[in-house]
């Protein structure tokens, strides 16, 4: 399957559609999530999107600006101590320590990162690499009442709670025994999407121009008058204040915040997730919160007899088996996960740009009902695939196992790529004989895969609400 | 305890000894460095897993110490070159990302597989340096003499020698044989090297072979100093390597010991001075980080390819 | 030596391509150098003149027919393809900066296993009186000229069938780049070294060379003997300033 599925015109209807689609998914993704999810699992979610966070603060150094920073989890301690100090010892609220938290991140930045990036390359990497490995010690320094705000080796514990206010108890997921975690969620959704915005504003305006110039070629940059030191160095230190900010985030989740949560393998999560994710890409660091976090889940779960050896996920393992997939997807992905999802949606459908003259730079396939074409034996193997797919991977789910699990989920994922590429060939179809204008087109072999394919995937469709209600109901 | 310069020269040992050793390990991340660019973050972690070989060749097959060190020594050198030839030659060097990447995930699954294996347990080790051997006039058997008032151990001795030894051999092989002129080729200039006939990942192999090779050697004799081995014993004595060789000049095999050696110094000083005159026993290890931290972020300050290290200019 | 009637060969090149990335670079080349002789290929920036030696050695990506004294090297790597006595000195440094002279001239021979590398150095020294006096200093801190003498004697350390030189008259004063080339014309006819040069300075180069090619976009658009290029108005007015 070289050639794409589907070939359509950018800013078409079809393209359209298929974006609408997207959008879908990654609003059910949303919405689903404090729905359908164990309060456990919300919990896990929580971290992920935390780590997200703060991975986009090293990516915005590391991919952005193309220097090797490895030390944000020193920046995160730092926002989630002076969050909890000022929340418990101060009684301040989250929110007012939000400006403050981003604001001594940024700060420390700058003074990190004044001396830091005169260097070049690996020195960098060398001292946010001291950074974070002095972090977990400095917070247990007695002296100047370090101790007494951070909790020295005991941690800081966080009590006020947070909880839901009554207008906002329609928020789904909010209510009862859930209200905690599911609200915390919302919070750092609400955080995330805003950074997000920033982030993207950030990175398509002129200091943020001026940022990628360097990451592509220093001198050149240079020479076309980019300022180096003071855009590298307030490029970092709004890199720090995002990962100070990330801190907050994991201060208002966890409600508890010590020094050994943030050593130097939080920051190595930090790179992986960043790397597995895709360098350089937004999407990227938030897939490669998830990732961190849920694929080290799933390691502590595997267990594998090799006869004498028993490799057991649930120990000190897990680390290597994380180590192994990050040597991997540097091997054979290096865009990370988020190339990989490129090229998979590249097979199956292609965008063509339009000329100026409104035609499309490429043929694209017809969606007319009823026309021939070769890609509607495609949309029709898919028609019949997608549900049988499904049913397989829901019988294989209900077997609990955790391997027959995973190809569970390799097939139910399977089957959401490709059935929003069904209802495209096939939803035109479905239109056209609701309407009962063609119905002599359902004879030919084309339109017949076409229709299967649009009912295909609203038995996906169907199936997700189905799922989502019963889920939902059964609480 | 008030300042008493008596007991300065103890402290002077011991910080030459400890310096020695970040600078065995700083000179196994530079003979890196120097071919490739690269900084290899496993560096600490193999030398972990050779430390432990010696473990298990001495203390549990009953091997003689030095025989068991020279094997673990050859093993690790092994095992550096297949990890150069299997997971660092396929990718671009001028692309640092990937390879730090690989040189992590190393770290990951070397840490973890000692730890299911050894446990997380710290295991004796012998010090192949505990007391003065019996053919010394006046000293055999006795684990340290007086200078200058204090106790100099056999342990400092014996490591300096070891050290100079190394060296010395490290500087026989790059300066009088074939290879060392083909690595020192390599260091220098990649594509010419490879126009006069160098086999450029032959010789990078040899480079990564000699680094482990050395980074056992340290973690083997850092291991009396911290009661013996364990998965984590490595992780501060590579952030104090790491720091002396940015200190010395990450392309300065020489700066990169010396760097080394005055971290240990200025720790031991440094922190005899604040730990127990000024502030007290406890802070000493949190203060001999933070000292080490400080001091890189100083010297950078100032010289940003560190004490002994040489710019290079870059075109556009 | 017994390959001596093969070496009459000399170089050959047969459809020659080379590429960066999806950029086409050569667009099959033919070419020869006759053993003995020395040609010259003259072009302008980006023409693909550096990239004809760099396909030559098996430094990019390219593809074709290559062979030297009748064998076949264009699989071979390029460490292999100097093991046959190919020398490359490439454009600009092709020096060790961090190495002393004497080292540079020491790696030059390292695919000899003879017992008479320190001769041939001290041979040079002679030659090059200039790098005597610098032997233990870093090649790095030699003038550009020094630099360019170092490169050509540490390629011929080597003791090559074919030298390959790009484009030694680059960053030269006028007077070093005649006395460079008079020492090339004097090699060449004591030791009868095979050349390929890649020159832009085309008088110089013709007056050198025994054959010459003139390549554009990658293409070769003119060959013929030294003299009758010369004479060539294309090339007099594109090359010659006449």
């Amino acid at each position: 399957m070289s050639s794409p599925l589907v070939v359509v015109a950018k800013g078409g209807a079809e393209h359209k559609r298929w974006q609408y689609v997207q959008y879908l998914y990654l609003a059910s993704f949303v919405l689903l999530v404090p729905v359908v999810l164990q309060p456990f699992e919300i919990g896990k979610m929580n971290r992920a999107l935390v780590l997200s966070v703060a991975i986009l603060a090293v990516n915005l150094v590391v991919g952005f600006n193309g220097m090797l920073a490895l030390g944000h989890s020193a920046f995160m301690g730092v926002g989630a101590f002076v969050t909890a100090s000022l929340v418990q010892d101060e009684n301040w609220d989250f929110w007012m320590a939000l400006p403050v938290v981003v604001m001594v991140g940024f700060v420390l930045g700058i003074l990190v990162g004044l001396p830091a990036l005169r260097v070049k390359g690996l020195y960098l990497a060398l001292i946010t690499i001291a950074q974070a490995t002095v972090f977990p010690t400095l917070v247990n320094i007695d002296e100047l009442g370090i101790a007494k705000r951070t909790g020295g080796p005991n941690g800081k514990g966080v009590s006020e709670e947070v909880i839901a206010p009554s207008y906002f108890e329609w928020l789904p997921g909010v209510d009862g025994a859930r209200g905690g975690s599911a609200y915390r969620y919302w919070c750092i959704i609400l955080i995330l999407g805003i950074t997000l915005l920033l982030v993207t504003n950030y990175i398509r305006s002129r200091p943020g121009r001026a940022v990628l110039a360097i990451r592509d070629n220093e001198a050149g940059a240079a020479v076309y008058g980019v300022n180096l030191p003071v855009v590298k160095t307030v490029n970092f230190a709004i890199s720090a204040g995002l990962g100070s900010l990330a801190g907050l985030m994991w201060c208002l989740d966890k409600g508890f915040v010590a020094g050994q949560d943030f050593t130097f393998l939080l920051a190595v999560d930090l790179i992986i997730g960043l790397v597995i994710g895709g360098v350089g890409t937004l999407q990227g660091s938030l897939l490669g919160g998830l990732f961190v976090v849920w694929v080290n889940d799933l390691t502590k779960r595997i267990t594998i007899p090799l006869g004498l050896y028993t490799l057991n996920g649930d120990g000190p393992l897990a680390k290597a088996i994380f180590g192994l997939i990050l040597i991997l997807f540097t091997f054979f992905a290096p865009g990370g996960i988020v190339s990989l999802a490129k090229s998979v949606q590249n097979k199956l459908i292609k965008v063509v740009p339009i000329r100026p003259d409104g035609t499309p730079a490429e043929d694209v396939d017809s969606f007319d009902p009823g026309m021939e074409s070769d890609r509607a034996q495609s949309a029709m193997k898919l028609a019949i695939l997608g549900p049988v797919l499904l049913t397989i991977g829901w019988l294989l789910m209900n077997v609990n196992n955790l391997i027959v699990g995973c190809v569970a989920f390799g097939l139910r994922f399977s089957i959401l790529v490709t059935a929003p590429v069904a209802m495209l060939v096939g939803s035109n179809e479905l239109k056209a004989l609701l309407a009962g204008r063609r119905p002599e087109s359902i004879k030919a072999q084309a339109s017949m895969a076409r229709l299967l394919g649009g009912l295909g995937f609203l038995f996906v469709l169907l199936y997700g609400l189905w799922l989502f209600k019963t889920q939902y109901s059964s609480r | 305890m008030t300042w008493n310069f008596d007991i300065l020269p103890d402290f002077v040992f011991n910080g030459l000894s400890l310096g020695a050793i970040y600078g065995t390990v700083a000179l196994s991340l530079v003979l890196i460095f120097k071919a490739t660019t690269l900084i290899n973050f496993a560096t600490g972690e193999l030398a972990m897993i050779g430390a432990f070989m010696v473990y298990v060749l001495h203390m549990e097959q009953g091997l003689w110490l030095w025989l068991s060190i020279l094997i673990a020594m050859i093993i690790s050198a092994g095992l550096g070159a297949l990890i150069e030839r299997t997971l660092t030659r396929p990718f671009d060097p001028a692309d640092h990302l990937p390879v730090v990447l690989i040189t992590l995930g190393l770290f990951l699954i070397f840490n973890a597989l000692a730890g299911d294996i050894w446990n997380y347990q710290v295991r004796i080790l012998s010090n192949p340096f505990g007391k003065f051997p019996s053919w010394v006039p006046g000293l055999g058997g006795d684990r340290f003499v007086m200078v200058l008032g204090s106790r100099l151990k056999y342990q400092s001795i014996g490591i300096w020698v070891t050290l100079a030894l190394a060296l010395f051999l490290l500087g026989l092989i790059l300066n009088r044989t074939k290879m060392g002129l083909a690595f020192r080729a390599v260091s220098s200039n990649v594509e010419s090297a490879r126009l006069v006939g160098v086999h450029t990942g032959r010789t990078l192999g040899f480079g990564w072979a000699l680094a482990s090779a050395f980074g056992t050697l340290g973690a083997v004799l850092v291991a009396p100093q911290l009661g013996g081995v364990n998965p984590n014993m490595m992780a501060t004595i590579l952030i104090y390597a790491l720091a002396g060789a940015a200190l010395g000049g990450l392309d300065s095999m020489g700066g990169a010991v010396m760097g080394g050696v005055l971290i240990g110094l200025i720790q031991a000083v440094l922190v005899m001075w604040l730990g127990v005159v000024v502030m007290g026993q406890a802070y000493m290890s949190i203060l001999q980080l933070a000292a080490a931290f400080v001091l890189i972020l100083i010297v950078l300050l100032f010289r940003p390819s560190g004490l002994f290290g040489s710019r290079r200019v870059e075109r556009v | 030596m017994s390959d001596d009637v093969i070496d009459e060969v000399g170089l050959v090149a047969r459809n020659l391509h080379a590429s960066y990335g999806a950029v086409e670079v050569l667009r099959g080349l033919d070419f020869e150098v006759a053993q003995g002789k020395v040609s010259v290929i003259l072009g302008a920036n980006g023409a693909g003149k550096t990239t004809t030696l760099r396909a030559i050695c098996n430094m990019c990506n390219s593809s074709g027919d290559v062979t030297l004294g009748g064998q076949d090297i264009s699989r071979l790597g390029t460490a292999e393809i100097v093991r046959r006595g190919v020398a490359h000195v490439p454009q600009g440094r092709g020096t060790f900066p961090e190495l002393s002279v004497n080292d540079n001239l020491l790696v030059g021979a390292y695919v000899r296993k003879d017992k008479e590398v320190n001769d041939d150095i001290d041979r040079w020294f002679e030659i090059f009186p200039r790098l005597a006096e610098r032997k233990e200093q870093l090649a790095g801190s030699l003038s550009g000229g020094e630099q360019q003498m170092l490169a050509v004697a540490r390629a011929l350390m080597s003791r090559p069938k074919l030298l390959l030189l790009d484009e030694p008259s680059l960053g030269l004063a006028p007077l070093i780049i005649e006395d460079l080339f008079t020492r090339f014309i004097n090699l060449n006819k004591e030791t009868g070294l095979t050349m390929l040069v890649v020159e832009q300075n085309a008088n110089l180069a013709l007056d050198m060379a025994d054959f010459g090619y003139v390549i554009e976009s990658g293409e070769i658009t003119l060959s013929g003997p030294a003299d009758q290029l010369k004479s060539d108005p294309a090339v007099q007015e594109a090359y010659l300033g006449a």
